[in-house]
């Protein structure tokens, strides 16, 4: 979604070829490490938004005997669609969380002490917190803004997620007795009404 | 150290109004006590500028050690004695003059107020000194009459030449004397010598056959030897005389010692109070200070460099207030002289020169602000040496709650008030001083377990006043849940208090003593006063002709005298005799009986018996019934007491009363220096005055004053002394109220982020105005009750003391406390004005912030 | 070389009933150049840890050795001298003296120990123009933002040349970005100029600059974790992250 949106902001700026593009994106999020996308994935997105409409190709003749190069440009309905995007809110990133998987296995099945899950998982984070950081502070503020500001994106996350490991561990006795949530064994068949009766 | 006292100087610089408050005490204190100070030395030179003969170039000054006259003979002991060079023996009298009687000029103020009146033997007199006559004048020679020496300077004022005639009082009358020689002026003003023959001396003095003085020269200036001779000189005479310089007025040195002891127990209360003040003070900065002081502990600071920052603090401010208190004091003590000049001229008749400052007292009165600053502030400084590097650490400020064992300290607080009680019997004044502060120090002690109750009390009064706001309960609440600080702050107000109560229940009870000696001793009808009415010996009578001459006079019924002998017991204890007709002084004057009756006026007569006064009785510890023996000029003779009493010109002076007769027999004196005499029944004033005022004019040494009329000038200038006494207590009054100020604005400073939480939970402005207001009202309260009861204490106690030597019973002050109670509420609301600005004035925000 | 060791440290307050062991059998070690963060929930007895190597409390049992010096027993005096020669402390509300400039706080440890004021001074200044403060050296406190005056605060801790940095919450009161600063300038104390630096926080992010993290819980160390030096896998781990979080 981002990079779809990234690529027609960038296009409205004004027209671009497609590595042009590519080029814009990596310097609007900060560096390649930061914030990798491979060509393919601008090419096919490019196509994808020119089929919606979005956006449209001209041809550009090279000077001399250079080969032509198409060149994208955004149309009315992509700009329309680009001014929707900034009005409205980012959607919140799912919480699929493999960590808490890990947690909750521990938890349910006991062939992992579910503390120790937890500090490990609290080790790595601070590692990643501490590269970040360190990262960070050799980032010079005066021409690196916007990467600081990334990284203190992630810091942030890396912070929210400690916090949470701390309320999960300063619980863990309370969850531990409660029972694990048993998948409910579905009979083949119909449900009895009794079934039905005990869902509602 | 360096650092401590930049960070002392800084930490005063940043609270210059808390400064200048403590400041303000240390100030005080040393000007009281250093401009008192002042006073009495000044009196003493300007006294002993005018009574005191100078000795001149004389080795060795034989008086007797009563310091009456003796008889020539004495010389004779001296022959034989190796190692003298010269003997001279003489008359020296100090004669008041009246007011100008000099220049007879009432505008201009008297230079010359008394003069020595030195007879001599002239030939002897020039073996031991050098008379520079000037030019056309002569010495006096042997028998010679009416002459007399002067100098220039006493000349010009009499504004007299060679061979004219001068005219001094004496016994009988006014005497002209020519003046034969000048002497070139005196350099030292008011301190003139009147040269006559030993003869014309014995005449005007109404003595036969008598000196005082013996001057000795000796033939060598080695050291040792002349401490050999002097001894010899005295073994040759016997205990009975004295070597060294004349010591007239030794009664009335004794009563300016008391008065001194008496201003510098005043002096030492004020400096108490200061002391007070300070450890209040720095009480506070310490807790304020709790986190930098763990701070600089957790630094490496050790307990010393603490103790030392904190004492820095004190030095310097003992230093800026003693320094202040200094040139204030000097300033105070110069205008007390200046007012005191007129009624001193009146009474004891010296004049006061500059006020005399000695090193000493400025070293004194340094040492004691100094101090007193660093003692009170030892007890917080070790307290904030024990604050651990922890607090630094805490978030929270902790309170600094001094370790109370109420139980411990009340007990501790009960002794001592025992102990100030028995202080107080020992009726030494020392003791009496000191107990006055240890008394009060008890009663802080004790205080905190009466606080409670008390701020219980006035804090439903206040909520009563306060009823809608409930600033009252929370006024109460605030006193009764940091009693420590309450107290110290309570304990300023009762100290200033007590000492006004007490000062002032003896203020009236002296008053109402003084007004019953006045009615008893001045309540003839007419008064002959000498100049002087407090130290007799300066004072020249009149002969038994005055007294003759006046009885003649139709319509005058009884006449009553005074007569005056120079007596010392005990060695050397200077005692003043009077000499009284035990006939007639009851019938014209009277004493005030403590102990015996008016019988004892016909024991006088009975034989060597006399009455003694209070003062006589706490020298010697004598009772009635004991016998004193006096050193006479004829030998000791023993006198028994056969009553105790006190007249009013006479009360603070070691006085003994007998009669005229044994006054002539043993002590040869026979002039009357004061008179008293009552008229006929149904005789006019008007009808006698002219006469009497004749014979009187001979004797300008007296002023004679009709009774009833003196009475009255008498009555209004003791209550001008009163008010000079009010006027004191005003004085004591101002640094209780500096104490109050400074504890009640530092226990808002102490509660700011307290007074902020008020603010932001809504409390409005006035109403924390109220509050710190209410609580003011409050603790002027506590202090004022505790301060009533101490004071009414303190003066019973002290009047019950004094009740031993003076004719005196404790006349309950209530106007004294009526005062005080205003006093203590006024001066609780001034006190509150500041605080209750700076609180409601506060920026919330700051105050929250506020460590 | 070890600046810390203790074993077996014990701390416990009151007795009888009411005891309450605040630190139990702790045993750590700090090296020089080492940048140590202890962690743990509020009551785990990191502040008392912290106390106990600062020689401002005594164990109830157990060793502490700094710089080979076991201080467990040392009298008030000696545990004075060591504070000022051997100890740095920063603190969370900077604790300096309101009636000083920069220059004189900083000065202070020095000055306690009876240096030479114009040497001391020399010192303080130099410190503080290395923490960028040359332009506020005559400022009172009240007159620095809260990161200006913890880092004369770390000036003042340094002046004595100590190998031993404590910091009690030293970024407590400040924002983040003034948190982040004095983190990085305690990174640099112990990183360029070889202190050891303790450090007890509450705040992760803060932690994340140290080298290692102590976790205490209920007294005794929970875990410990040792945060790598950023390598190559960096640049790798920060890419998978952008994963996690981005698109």
């Amino acid at each position: 979604m981002s990079v779809r949106n990234a690529i027609l902001g960038l296009l409205d700026q004004h027209p671009r070829h497609g590595y042009e593009l590519r080029a814009a994106f990596e310097s609007l999020v900060g560096g390649e490490d930061l914030w990798d996308v491979k060509p393919a994935q601008i090419y096919t997105t490019l196509a994808r938004l020119e089929e919606c409409g979005l956006v449209q190709t001209t041809s550009d003749l090279g000077e001399g005997d250079e080969p032509g190069r198409r060149i994208y440009a955004i149309t009315p309905a992509g700009q329309a669609e680009l001014a929707a995007w900034y009005q409205t809110g980012v959607e919140n990133g799912h919480q699929r969380d493999e960590f808490f998987i890990k947690l909750m296995l521990s938890l349910s099945t006991g062939n992992a002490n579910p503390r120790r899950v937890i500090q490990a998982q609290r080790s790595k984070l601070y590692q990643d917190l501490h590269s970040i950081t360190t990262r960070r502070d050799q980032s010079n503020p005066r021409s690196e803004l916007a990467q600081i500001f990334l990284l203190d994106k992630m810091i942030m996350h890396i912070e929210a997620d400690l916090r949470w490991l701390d309320l999960v561990e300063a619980r863990l006795d309370e969850v531990k007795r409660q029972p694990v949530p048993e998948p409910e064994i579905r009979p083949r068949g119909r449900p009895k009404k009794n079934d039905v009766m005990r869902k509602a | 150290m360096n650092l401590q006292l930049t960070l002392a100087w800084r930490y005063l610089n940043g609270r210059k109004l808390r400064t200048f408050l403590t400041t303000l005490a240390v100030v005080f204190g040393v000007l009281v006590l250093f401009g008192m100070n002042i006073i009495l030395p000044t009196m003493l030179e300007a006294f002993q500028v005018n009574m005191m003969a100078a000795s001149g170039m004389v080795d060795v000054t034989i008086t007797h050690q009563s310091g009456g006259a003796f008889s020539p003979q004495v010389t004779d002991k001296l022959t034989g004695i190796d190692g003298i060079h010269a003997v001279s023996a003489s008359l020296n009298r100090t004669i008041n003059l009246p007011a100008d009687f000099v220049d007879h000029d009432s505008a201009r103020s008297d230079r010359i107020t008394a003069i020595s009146l030195v007879g001599v033997d002239p030939e002897a007199v020039q073996s031991l000194h050098v008379y520079l006559i000037q030019e056309g004048g002569r010495f006096l020679q042997a028998g010679d009459a009416q002459a007399v020496v002067i100098s220039q300077s006493l000349a010009d004022a009499y504004n007299v030449k060679l061979n004219d005639g001068i005219t001094l009082p004496s016994v009988n009358g006014n005497v002209t004397l020519t003046v034969v020689g000048i002497l070139p002026p005196r350099t030292i003003p008011g301190n003139e010598e009147v040269l006559v023959t030993l003869d014309q001396a014995l005449l005007m003095t109404g003595q036969t056959d008598q000196i005082n003085t013996i001057e000795i020269n000796l033939n060598t200036t080695d050291e040792t030897r002349r401490n050999e001779i002097v001894a010899d000189i005295e073994a040759a005479l016997g205990p009975d005389y004295k070597a060294g310089a004349l010591e007239a007025g030794s009664e009335m040195f004794a009563g300016l010692k008391m008065g001194q002891a008496a201003l510098n127990m005043f002096g030492a209360l004020a400096l108490f109070m200061g002391g007070f003040i300070i450890f209040n003070t720095f009480r506070t900065v310490v807790s304020e200070r709790r986190r930098d002081i763990g701070m600089l502990r957790a630094l490496g600071a050790s307990r010393r460099t603490i103790v030392g920052m904190i004492l820095a603090e004190g030095l310097l401010q003992g230093v800026l207030g003693s320094a202040a208190g200094l040139i204030l004091g000097y300033l105070f003590g110069a205008v007390i002289i200046a007012l005191a000049k007129a009624p001193l001229n009146l009474f004891i008749h010296i004049t006061m020169g500059a006020p005399v400052v000695s090193p000493m007292l400025i070293a004194t009165a340094v040492l004691l602000g100094v101090g007193i600053t660093i003692l009170s502030g030892l007890i917080p400084a070790v307290n904030a040496s024990r604050v651990t590097p922890m607090d630094a650490l805490r978030p929270s400020v902790a309170e600094v709650e001094y370790k109370r064992r109420t139980g411990i300290t009340f007990i501790a607080g009960l002794a001592l008030i025992g102990l100030a009680i028995l202080a107080l019997i020992s009726k030494n004044m020392g003791l009496v001083g000191l107990g006055g502060i240890v008394f009060l120090i008890g009663l802080i002690l004790v205080a905190p377990a009466f606080l409670r109750p008390i701020a219980y009390v006035f804090g439903k009064l206040t909520a009563l006043l306060y009823a809608r706001q409930g600033t009252g309960e929370l006024a109460q609440g605030n006193l009764t849940r940091q009693p420590s600080r309450v107290v110290i702050t309570a304990s300023a107000t009762m100290i200033g208090l007590a000492i006004i109560v007490a000062l002032g229940g003896m203020t009236t009870s002296l008053s109402g003593m003084m007004d019953t000696l006045v009615h008893k001793s001045l309540g003839s009808d007419y008064m002959f006063m000498p100049p002087s009415i407090s130290v007799w010996s300066s004072n020249v009578g009149a002969g038994p002709d005055l007294v003759s001459q006046l009885q003649t006079v139709e319509g005058v019924g009884d006449i009553s005298t005074l007569r005056f002998a120079a007596a010392a017991i005990n060695g050397s204890q200077p005692v003043s005799l009077l000499g009284i007709n035990p006939e007639t002084y009851p019938r014209v004057s009277g004493l005030e009986f403590q102990e015996g009756d008016s019988s004892a006026y016909t024991a006088l007569a009975e034989g060597r018996n006399m009455i003694v006064n209070g003062a006589f009785v706490m020298m010697t510890n004598a009772k009635v019934g004991d016998s004193i023996e006096f050193i006479t000029p004829k030998g000791p003779q023993s006198y028994k007491i056969v009553a105790m009493a006190t007249d009013l010109l006479d009360a603070k002076v070691t006085t003994a009363f007998i009669s005229q007769a044994n006054l002539a027999a043993d002590f040869d004196k026979t002039d009357d220096i004061f008179i008293q005499m009552n008229l006929l029944p149904g005789v006019e004033l008007e009808s006698v005055d002219a006469q009497i005022k004749a014979i009187a004019a001979d004797y300008p040494q007296f002023t004679v004053i009709a009774g009833k009329s003196y009475i009255d000038q008498m009555l209004t200038l003791v209550k001008v002394m009163f008010s000079g006494m009010y006027f004191m207590l005003a004085f004591l009054a101002l640094p209780s109220l500096i104490a109050m100020l400074n504890t009640l604005a530092i226990s808002v400073i102490e509660r700011t982020r307290e007074i902020g939480m008020l603010r932001a939970v809504g409390a409005t402005r006035k109403q924390v105005g109220r509050m710190i207001t209410a609580e003011a009202i409050l603790l002027a309260s506590v202090g004022t009750a505790f301060g009533i009861l101490a004071g009414l204490y303190l003066g019973y106690v002290i009047i019950a003391a004094m009740s031993e030597l003076f004719p005196i019973t404790y006349s309950f002050p209530i106007g004294g406390i009526l005062a005080g109670i205003a006093i203590g509420l006024l001066f609780g609301a001034l006190a509150a004005i500041i605080p209750a600005r700076q609180a409601s004035r506060m920026n919330v925000v700051e105050a929250l912030r506020y460590e | 070389m070890s600046i810390i060791s203790t074993q077996n440290l014990t701390k416990i307050y009151g007795s009888g009933d009411t005891a309450v062991t605040a630190l139990d059998h702790v045993s750590i070690e700090v090296n020089a150049g080492e940048f140590v963060a202890v962690m743990g929930p509020s009551g785990c007895g990191k502040s008392t840890l912290l106390h106990l190597l600062g020689g401002l409390d005594s164990p109830s049992d157990g060793a502490i050795a700094i710089d080979g010096k076991p201080i467990a027993k040392m009298p008030d005096n000696a545990l004075t001298e060591l504070r000022r020669r051997k100890i740095g402390f920063v603190f969370q509300f900077y604790n300096l003296i309101p009636v000083l400039n920069a220059v004189e706080n900083a000065a202070l440890p020095v000055t306690l120990d009876g240096v030479k004021p114009s040497e001391a001074k020399k010192r303080a200044i130099e410190w503080l123009n290395r923490f960028g403060l040359g332009d506020r050296l005559n400022s009172r406190p009240d007159q620095l933002s809260g990161g200006q005056q913890q880092r004369v605060a770390i000036a003042r801790a340094l002046v004595a040349e100590p190998n031993l940095i404590l910091a009690d919450e030293p970024t407590g009161n400040l924002d983040t970005r003034a948190s982040d600063e004095i983190a990085a300038l305690l990174r640099k104390v112990s990183k360029e100029f070889g202190r050891a630096v303790v450090m007890v926080t509450h705040d992760p992010r803060i932690a994340a600059y140290a080298d290692r993290i102590i976790f205490l819980k209920d007294g005794s160390i929970a875990d410990e974790t040792i945060l790598e030096p950023q390598n190559g896998k960096n640049a790798a781990m920060v890419a998978g992250m952008m994963k996690e979080i981005g698109d």
